[in-house]
């Protein structure tokens, strides 16, 4: 497992360099315009860093999918498929290296940020708003969100979780077009609406099991965890699909 | 060690192997013999687990072929299948991180008589030396089965002498030696027995020196006789 994620992490080791040196630099633009008081220029470091870390995490999970992809359809598949290997060693690598680089960046964005605001408020010199306007931001998507730890470490499991689910359903379409509708007609929009169809299904489910809950923390924690149930289910149907049906 | 047991594998309505039934024992260096598209490859891919048979199976030490298998088969496909962003060095760690039976040392001693370097990258090799790469990480194995599928594909005269005697070298009482090719006197300097395939079929497997002596036909006439004009390229 150790040697397989080892390779995983190599293959998508040139894109997760390019979101850092396009961090580097949205990162250099704002330090430049706080240093020289150009407002303009610190906005555009803002947006561009706020970009790259939605982005970045997005498509650090994307470029999994593209790769697992990649890895079933051309001959460099023989280079996975021919060790002794089982599916669910494989996939179990791409989704744990998976889901460590996506924890890791969101851990790496999230630090950076509360350096940058920090730097902010500090160089605008009013630092004691800092606290309130973090406030208003979380409370801008959730109004219940409060700033308590427990409330956050539950908001970013769900999001951890909820991303690696959606990796898990994009894997599990993928294997489908890939293994059992290969050659045949529409078998790409057969497994995109498979993915839509998952997604939707995990949507229903956790909508129906939060209705009556009012506690925020206690929706983050049931939702993430009807989103890592559903994530384990599909791994197991993907490796399933996989070790019966795949030829590469 | 490796049998077939009446293998099909269709691609839709297309028929790529049919009932092919075959059991290779230790010992043989075997020439698996027939035109592009005869069936060879695929059957090669089912045998290293690769690809699912549609009916029938094959077994290696009476087990179906899986991930155990993988651990005793030596399979080398005929087209390159390196990631593009590896070195030489590289394919021969990546062997070494996934194959007990890898020996890097072996591996180095290939590179060198196929006179390649570790430092080269990959997505620069021609595909002679392509072909000679996937011959060398193959045979750094001690497995007890190789299947090298089309080992001769674009290698220039003098080097498949060298590659020729790199393949015999690893001819021994406990292993199987499995060799397609469509270049048939090729294969006659190697191989003992041989399996010719047609339209996916079995459609003769003969001790080529039996057949030589008893018969006075070599490999290629009975390519000729098999095929006919099928097999003009041999």
């Amino acid at each position: 497992m150790k040697n397989l994620m080892k390779y995983e992490l190599r293959k998508t080791l040139a894109i997760k360099l390019m979101i850092l040196g396009a961090t580097a630099l949205a990162e250099i633009v704002f330090l430049i315009g706080l240093w020289a008081d150009r407002n303009r220029m610190t906005g555009i470091g803002v947006g561009l860093l706020a970009m790259l870390a939605f982005g970045g995490v997005m498509i650090i999970g994307i470029a999994s999918v593209v790769i697992l992809h990649r890895d079933m359809n051309t001959k460099q598949s023989y280079m996975l498929f021919m060790t002794p290997n089982s599916s669910y060693r494989i996939l179990g690598a791409k989704v744990l290296e998976n889901g460590i680089s996506i924890l890791l960046a969101g851990a790496f964005y999230f630090a950076l940020a509360a350096l940058d605001i920090t730097l902010l408020f500090a160089h605008e010199g009013r630092l004691a708003d800092l606290w309130n306007w973090l406030r208003d931001l979380l409370q801008s998507f959730d109004a219940r969100i409060t700033m308590d730890t427990p409330t956050l470490l539950a908001l970013n499991f769900n999001l951890l979780v909820t991303w690696i689910g959606t990796v898990c359903a994009a894997y599990l379409g993928d294997v489908i077009s890939t293994a059992l509708l290969n050659g045949k007609r529409y078998n790409g929009l057969v497994s995109f609406l498979a993915f839509i169809a998952l997604m939707w299904l995990v949507s229903f489910v956790q909508g129906k099991a939060t209705a009556g809950i009012s506690g925020i923390r206690t929706v983050f924690l049931v939702d993430g965890g009807i989103a890592l149930v559903f994530a384990v289910i599909m791994y197991v149907l993907t490796a399933q699909i996989m070790e019966r049906k795949l030829s590469v | 060690m490796l049998e077939s047991r009446s293998v099909t594998k269709k691609f839709g309505s297309k028929v790529a192997v049919e009932q092919l039934s075959l059991v290779l024992e230790p010992g043989h260096v075997y020439a698996m013999l027939g035109p592009n598209g005869s069936g060879k490859t695929t059957w090669m891919k089912m045998a290293a687990g690769l690809i699912k048979p549609t009916e029938g199976a094959v077994l290696f030490k009476g087990s179906p072929v899986g991930i155990e298998s993988r651990k005793h088969i030596a399979y080398m496909s005929t087209e390159p299948y390196f990631y593009s962003w590896m070195t030489v060095k590289d394919v021969g760690r990546y062997y070494r991180d996934f194959f007990e039976d890898f020996s890097y040392d072996d591996y180095k001693g290939l590179i060198k008589r196929m006179e390649l370097t570790e430092e080269m990258r990959i997505r620069t090799l021609s595909s002679g030396m392509m072909a000679k790469l996937k011959i060398a990480v193959t045979l750094a194995r001690d497995s007890e089965v190789y299947m090298l599928d089309e080992p001769f594909n674009g290698i220039d005269l003098l080097a498949r002498d060298e590659i020729r005697e790199s393949i015999l070298e690893h001819a021994a009482e406990n292993k199987v030696l499995l060799l397609s090719s469509h270049l048939v006197e090729e294969m006659e300097a190697i191989a003992d027995r041989a399996v010719f395939i047609k339209n996916g079929r079995k459609a003769d497997e003969c001790d080529v020196e039996d057949m030589r002596n008893a018969k006075g036909v070599s490999m290629a006439d009975r390519y000729r006789e098999i095929y006919g004009h099928e097999g003009v390229q041999a």
